[in-house]
């Protein structure tokens, strides 16, 4: 471990370099981290460029604030030394090195020496590492990269963040003890350049795991890293478990009565004359009389997949994405959006060549709907077509690229730049849109001249792809872009998509999140990302494939919980799919559901008999149990949010909707009281309904003898039925999926 | 995680000078009367007599409690009431529609196309949480696009109450569905309990803890009688639902001066009707008054009960109207200069702040931004407002670089 650079200066009496000593300084103690000067505003009239990315500028304005003549006068010195007044606080002692560092610099000159080689990029090693134990000890090093080749130990000039303190801290000198279980990153940074680290800390047991087969690639990788760290996968979960999980990942519904018989779950109950004439079940006749067959679960994937409503389902997946929503296209275009994309899901339409006609859409988004893509980065009032918008959109989407944050300051976490941003925003300043038919008509098209300009330097800037190269002089703008989107880069391209799918059936991506990649970002299974990218482009960009490798794994179809396991109370095991994750029903989902259960659909305005939730056009003033159950605004691109709220508790709870449903003359009850009188059955069917299974022995028990109290406590059967079906719908299994 | 010590580190500030901050706080309640579509500063706190008609608008101007300070006349019982409360005449917006300048003003802090910061509501339930089973933060009575938790989800959201002015009030899913008894009530919940016993015993996530705890939140809103009542009207003697004014902006003043007095940290009041691009003065006559009613019946109800001085309350648009009358005798958007009004929690009354130009177009002293609105209700609340939050590994300070109005301090 080298001592501190500052301590080397100061005995040797060298010069101080501003490149090399200052801004090392005023990295490591944070000055110019984003809370402080380096924030896009600077802080009290004093901006520094971000973790030193533009030490040119930083000169800029260090050398106002030094004085030649006495350097303990310098502003720079008073201010961190409180011999001023400084918000920041007292940040540095006169005794302190760093204090001697710069107080030498400016004794020297205060020149910037811009001669010499400098760093291009900063690596940190290793790059990941095991801890055995909370105590354990390790060194990270961090090692720049000059322009002239050479490499200079950087471990003390750079400022350390750990994503979660509680698996490791890391001190200044890169000294990193691990705190307890789990698996985070380490991040340095300095020169303007990032670099991360991942370690993952075990708590000392040494468990022996067992050798499991793999079904395919996604399982050999998954369970390889799981070995590395000695966790045992979960068991496969059962076919009733797995049977209600496929139908609501893949297509969103609930297996109905039937459908759940025709796939093995054991119906063998008898009817409700028949127990009428046997008397109240003591012989165990109500329990299922024979073991199902196993569920053929890669046929009943394959059947799920060629069904209408997973079309409808990923459709929805689909809108949030591409926000399709009434608040850009004023509710004139949303359907025709709707059915564009429904049509590509449903044929599974090679997605680069859906891409490539959103990027380059042209025309009327009535007649060409691909054209509703560009939507979103319509100012709504000005009516005007924003490039600054739509930049970041064609990334994020595309490539899981998010360069939104150097439309205003250089990227902090990824070595991007103002210039690249709009390099890239460049490729559609010739992209122009037209308003018509009281405005809510919308036509794009490209106009042969037009450049973007530079927000600084005022200048148009050329187009200029995000790895540095340059289109053809003569393309059209667009047509290059969506060239090198999806053939140029269509690795990453890949990449970002299965990501995207990967996502949905796991609740968080391999790179999460999902569309956030970046190098300081690192992804669970990096292996397994790319075959999975690597079996998109294959399969000719078609998503069935995936969809069916990721459900086909013993990786997705592992159990939620297993008896003596974390069950979700071991951050390892979420982040490197040991288990099933339950996941709360998304709202359209859910709302689904709910009338599939009761037999009471919802009914939505002038939309006709047998809309679903998912076929709903507008996105906003939807129903209050969408936007309650957390469908988004589509107004920004973020994830919609999965978080449990109390508005949705008092819902279910007390919402006049489910009353009415739950009460309704028509729903499941009426049906189901009619046709049997033997309270068990009665149960059965609603615990099939709801949770894809037959009730186990103690929960018939639980439940008829509720209804036993219910009928003691006056209430009619009838009521005592709709209060089962009142605390099925409130309960956690029907809200999950798991 | 980090980022406070981090922070706490880089600031150099110690314990004892955060403690000196909490301490500081005086406001144990905030509400905010908010004035949708962007009240005219000319037909309110800032009227200018000395214009011609198409600057001036068509009101006459009255004076106040404060000799010198004179309000438009459809303000009389704010102009009456003017000991209570101070006037900043010189604030400025940078968004002109409604929606971003909504969130704007809400969340103290400009919106970017990379994240949707959260709104004050939401940052405040999340900084103190529910108080007396009562959640955080409520708006009166609707949804507003604008004011939600944004990036940090919706457990932030704000709670919704529905039109307290309704003869048929009744706050969405707060009651039990009619004709469901406690013991009835009680009874299935007994049911449901034993039903998520296997989960609850062997599931270890946030996510099934969280679910469990809005639940458990939702049974206790349901069955405490005290909570109910908070939202209960018909508690309140019925002269002074009178003097608040029977309509919604009203009622719903009262109302937050229950919720806030039962436990509510943060209650915001929506009265429409203020976007008057047509016929400016018509809708002036419409939305003031009710507001002039309101909101001095609120600072007097309050003053009654001893709450002003832990009672932030603020009176805000989204922005202005423009200085001149447009061709169809309305008024457009202008966040170059709009006036709001704040008492309670320590801001002195009768204080006029900031001024605007002569056509009331821009500030013509002391401007005062949004992030230091924020910054100022941040302060009188004891929040730390340089605290950074989390979104997507990107630091996002609660407020940044706003400077609390000092007047507003005393």
């Amino acid at each position: 471990m080298p001592p501190l650079v500052s301590i080397l200066l100061l005995a040797a009496g060298v010069d101080v370099s501003f490149e090399r000593d200052v801004i090392s300084i005023l990295t490591t103690k944070g000055c110019n981290s984003s809370g402080c000067h380096g924030s896009p505003a600077g802080q009290a009239g004093f901006k520094l460029s971000l973790y030193g990315s533009d030490p040119a500028a930083d000169h800029t304005v260090v050398s106002r604030r030094i004085d030649l003549k006495n350097a303990d006068n310098s502003l720079i010195l008073r201010k961190p030394s409180f011999a001023a007044p400084h918000g920041g606080g007292h940040i540095l002692t006169k005794s302190a090195d760093e204090y001697r560092v710069i107080q030498q610099w400016i004794e020297q000159g205060g020149k910037r020496n811009a001669s010499g080689p400098r760093i291009v990029s900063i690596e940190i090693t290793p790059r990941e590492q095991i801890l055995s134990a909370p105590g354990a000890a390790a060194n990270v090093t961090v090692t720049g990269r000059l322009s002239d080749g050479t490499t200079r130990d950087m471990t003390r000039e750079v400022r350390y963040a750990v994503n979660d303190e509680a698996v490791v801290t890391v001190d200044a000198t890169g000294a990193v003890k691990a705190k307890g279980r789990g698996l985070t990153t380490v991040l340095a940074r300095g020169m303007g350049r990032t670099a991360t680290a991942q370690f993952i800390v075990l708590d000392g047991a040494a468990a022996s795991v067992s050798q499991r087969a793999p079904t395919n690639f996604i399982d050999r990788e998954v369970f390889a890293k799981l070995r590395e760290v000695r966790i045992e996968p979960y068991p496969l979960s059962g076919d009733d478990a797995f049977r209600r999980r496929v139908y609501l990942d893949a297509i969103g519904v609930l297996p109905t009565t039937e459908e759940l018989a025709h796939n093995g779950l054991a119906s063998a109950r008898p009817s409700g004359e028949q127990l009428a004439r046997l008397g109240p079940c003591r012989s165990g006749l109500c329990a299922p009389a024979e073991a199902a067959a196993p569920l053929d679960r890669a046929k009943l994937i394959d059947e799920l997949l060629n069904r209408d409503e997973y079309t409808s389902h990923w459709l929805v997946k689909f809108e949030d994405w591409f926000r399709n929503s009434q608040y850009y296209s004023q509710g004139r275009t949303n359907a025709s959006y709707k059915r564009w994309l429904a049509e590509m899901i449903r044929a599974d339409r090679p997605y680069d060549e859906a891409a490539r006609e959103m990027i380059t859409a042209t025309g009327d988004t009535t007649v060409h709907p691909a054209g509703n893509f560009w939507h979103p980065a319509i100012d709504f009032m000005l009516k005007t077509f924003e490039v600054s918008k739509a930049t970041p959109t064609v990334t994020r989407l595309f490539l899981g690229q998010r360069i939104e944050c150097a439309e205003c300051h250089n990227h902090p976490l990824e070595n991007l730049t103002q210039d690249d941003f709009y390099g890239m925003a460049a490729f559609l300043g010739r992209t122009k849109v037209k308003h018509g038919y009281a405005q809510y008509r919308r036509v794009w098209y490209n106009t042969r001249e037009g450049e973007v300009l530079h927000p600084v330097s005022k200048q148009p800037v050329a187009p200029k792809f995000l790895d540095g190269t340059t289109p053809a002089v003569n393309a059209e703008r667009r047509d290059a872009l969506a060239e090198w989107i999806t053939r140029t880069q269509k690795m990453q391209f890949a990449r970002a998509t299965v990501n995207r799918i990967w996502a949905e059936y796991f609740g968080a991506g391999i790179v999460e999140p999902a569309d956030d990649f970046r190098s300081t970002n690192m992804a669970s299974h990096p292996a397994l990302l790319d075959q999975l990218a690597q079996a998109f482009i294959d399969g000719g960009f078609r998503f069935k494939p995936i969809h069916r490798l990721i459900l086909n794994s013993q990786t997705y179809q592992a159990s939620a919980r297993a008896p003596g396991r974390a069950n979700g109370g071991d951050p390892l095991e979420r982040v490197l799919l040991a288990r099933y994750e339950p996941r709360k029903l998304p709202a359209e989902v859910l709302l689904d559901a709910v009338g599939q259960v009761t037999g009471v659909p919802q009914t939505f305005g002038n939309y006709p008999e047998g809309t679903t939730a998912k076929d709903l056009v507008a996105s906003i003033g939807s129903t209050y149990f969408l936007t309650t159950f957390g469908h988004p605004r589509r107004d920004i691109m973020e994830p919609r949010s999965q978080a449990p709220s109390l508005a949705q508790a008092l819902h279910l709870m007390n919402a006049d909707a489910m009353r009415e449903k739950i009460g309704s003359p028509k729903n499941v009850l009426a049906e189901l009281l009619e046709k049997t009188l033997d309270d068990r059955a009665g149960l059965d069917a609603l615990y099939r309904r709801a949770y894809s299974r037959a009730p186990s022995e103690k929960e018939w028990r639980a439940a008829e003898n509720f209804v036993g109290a219910e009928k003691e406590a006056g209430r009619s059967r009838r009521r005592a039925f709709e209060n089962v079906l009142w605390a099925i719908l409130n309960s956690k299994e029907f809200q999950l999926n798991q | 995680m980090t980022r406070r010590r981090e922070f706490l580190q880089i600031a150099g500030i110690g314990l004892p000078q955060l403690l000196s901050a909490a301490d500081s706080a005086v406001a144990k309640n905030c509400i905010i009367f908010f004035l949708e579509g962007g009240p005219c500063q000319h037909d309110s706190f800032d009227p200018k007599p000395e214009q011609t008609a198409d600057i001036r608008g068509g009101f006459k101007t009255i004076p106040t409690a404060v000799p010198g300070v004179h309000f438009s006349e459809l303000l009389p019982r704010c102009a009456q009431s003017f000991k209570k409360f101070s006037v900043i005449r010189s604030v400025y917006s940078k968004e002109a529609i409604h929606e971003k300048a909504k969130q704007y003003i809400f969340s103290g802090s400009r919106p970017n196309n990379a994240f949707k910061h959260p709104v004050i509501g939401s940052v405040v339930a999340k900084e103190f949480g529910p108080r007396a089973g009562l959640p955080p933060f409520v708006c009166i009575p609707k949804k507003d696009i604008s004011a939600d938790a944004g990036f940090l989800g919706a457990a932030y959201d704000p709670f919704i109450t529905g039109d307290p002015a309704r003869k048929d009030f009744k706050v969405q899913d707060l009651a039990l569905p009619a004709g469901v008894s406690l013991e009835e009530s009680a009874a299935r919940a007994r049911l449901l309990a034993g039903m998520d016993d296997e989960i609850r015993a062997a599931e270890k996530s946030k996510l099934v803890e969280g679910m469990d705890h809005f639940y458990q939140k939702a049974f206790d809103l349901v069955t405490s009688p005290a909570a109910r009542k908070a939202f209960d009207l018909e508690q309140e003697p019925a002269k002074l639902r009178d003097s608040y004014g029977r309509n919604a902006a009203g009622q719903g003043a009262l109302l937050a001066r229950r919720l806030i007095e039962n436990g509510v940290r943060l209650a915001a009041v929506f009265q429409g009707g203020y976007d008057s691009h047509i016929r400016n003065d018509e809708a002036s006559k419409k939305t003031f008054p009710v507001f002039d009613q309101a909101f001095a019946a609120l600072l007097g109800d309050l003053d009654d009960r001893g709450l002003l001085a832990s009672t932030l309350v603020l009176a805000i648009g989204e922005f202005g109207r423009t200085p001149h009358i447009n061709h169809s005798a309305g008024r457009d958007h202008w966040p170059g200069v709009f006036s709001i009004a704040a008492a309670g929690a320590g801001v002195p009354g009768g204080q006029v702040i900031g001024s605007s130009d002569a056509q009331g177009g821009a500030p013509k002293d002391r401007p005062v931004s949004i992030e230091g609105l924020g910054a100022t209700i941040y302060k009188k609340l004891g929040i730390d407002y340089h605290k950074e939050y989390r979104t997507n590994g990107r630091p996002v300070r609660i407020n940044s670089d706003g400077a609390p109005v000092r007047e507003l301090f005393g």
